[in-house]
């Protein structure tokens, strides 16, 4: 599932991801710097160990989301090219769940490009993050705004199929 | 799209996250039209509970957009047959 528009590609997908990839999606001779930021799953929550973490979208609005943010951050920091890339389903600890990479003349923009892409990105993206702790029957919705946990989930009644997708 | 269209007179009703966990579904169909300020109360006769857990840490889209319920052009907003309507609880992407 993907938006596409001159130098501006977002991604949602339930495979792994590729730094090699997205970085050669921005690369250019107009640019100086790539500014790649792969976030990765944590073992822990509040040094709680995580067994394993699994995310699910609204496809459709996540995409639009996505699309906006990279067209604004794009103007905003005059970057080459942008792209962003969202795993789905479960993904394994250690593994990538997001990659960012910005493409500019030079330096200095693509650092801030890229460091603002996933801040919008957290706290906008229709994109959410089920926890399953070690040694614990319930799993927890997290939420990036408060970093608070959600409804708790009992074991049985966990579906997060996309309700799209 | 999982979630059938919607049959004549209805709407669909999207759920994510820790709303898909309170209702135990995905989606489902409910009667069109519906004003958007009248959601939340029905979702709450449907589910007791959903709306204190839930619904009032959650944002709304039809069609795609966001429904500020706060904002009285919004609140006057009807539900159409064949509408699509999620519940968006917080996001954690990332």
């Amino acid at each position: 599932m993907l938006l596409e528009e001159k130098n501006i590609h977002v991604e949602l997908t339930h495979d792994l991801l590729s730094a090699t990839a997205i970085m050669d999606r921005v690369r250019s001779p107009k640019a100086g710097a790539i500014v790649l930021f792969a976030g990765t799953t944590r073992d822990s929550f509040d040094s709680k160990p995580v067994k394993q973490l699994q995310y699910t979208s609204y496809p459709p609005l996540a995409l639009n989301t996505l699309l906006s943010i990279a067209r604004s951050i794009k103007s905003k920091h005059c970057l080459t090219a942008i792209s962003m890339i969202h795993r789905l389903g479960v993904v394994p600890i250690g593994e990538e769940s997001i990659l960012i990479a910005v493409s500019s003349p030079h330096r200095q923009e693509a650092w801030r490009a890229g460091e603002e892409a996933l801040e919008e990105c957290k706290e906008k993206a229709e994109v959410w993050k089920l926890e399953e702790f070690e040694g614990e029957e319930d799993s927890v919705w997290r939420a990036n705004r408060d970093g608070k946990a959600g409804v708790k989930v009992q074991k049985e009644g966990l579906d997060v199929k996309d309700a799209t997708g | 799209m999982a979630s059938a269209k919607a049959p004549a007179n209805h709407f669909s009703v999207l759920y994510f996250a820790a709303a898909s966990s309170f209702t135990s579904k995905n989606s489902e169909h409910l009667k069109a039209p519906l004003k958007a300020s009248e959601l939340f109360a029905a979702l709450e006769r449907q589910y007791p509970g959903f709306k204190e857990k839930v619904l009032n840490s959650c944002a709304l889209t039809v069609n795609l957009q966001y429904v500020d319920l706060d904002e009285e052009g919004d609140r006057n907003i009807t539900i159409q047959e064949g509408d699509e309507v999620a519940i968006i609880p917080p996001v954690s992407s990332g």
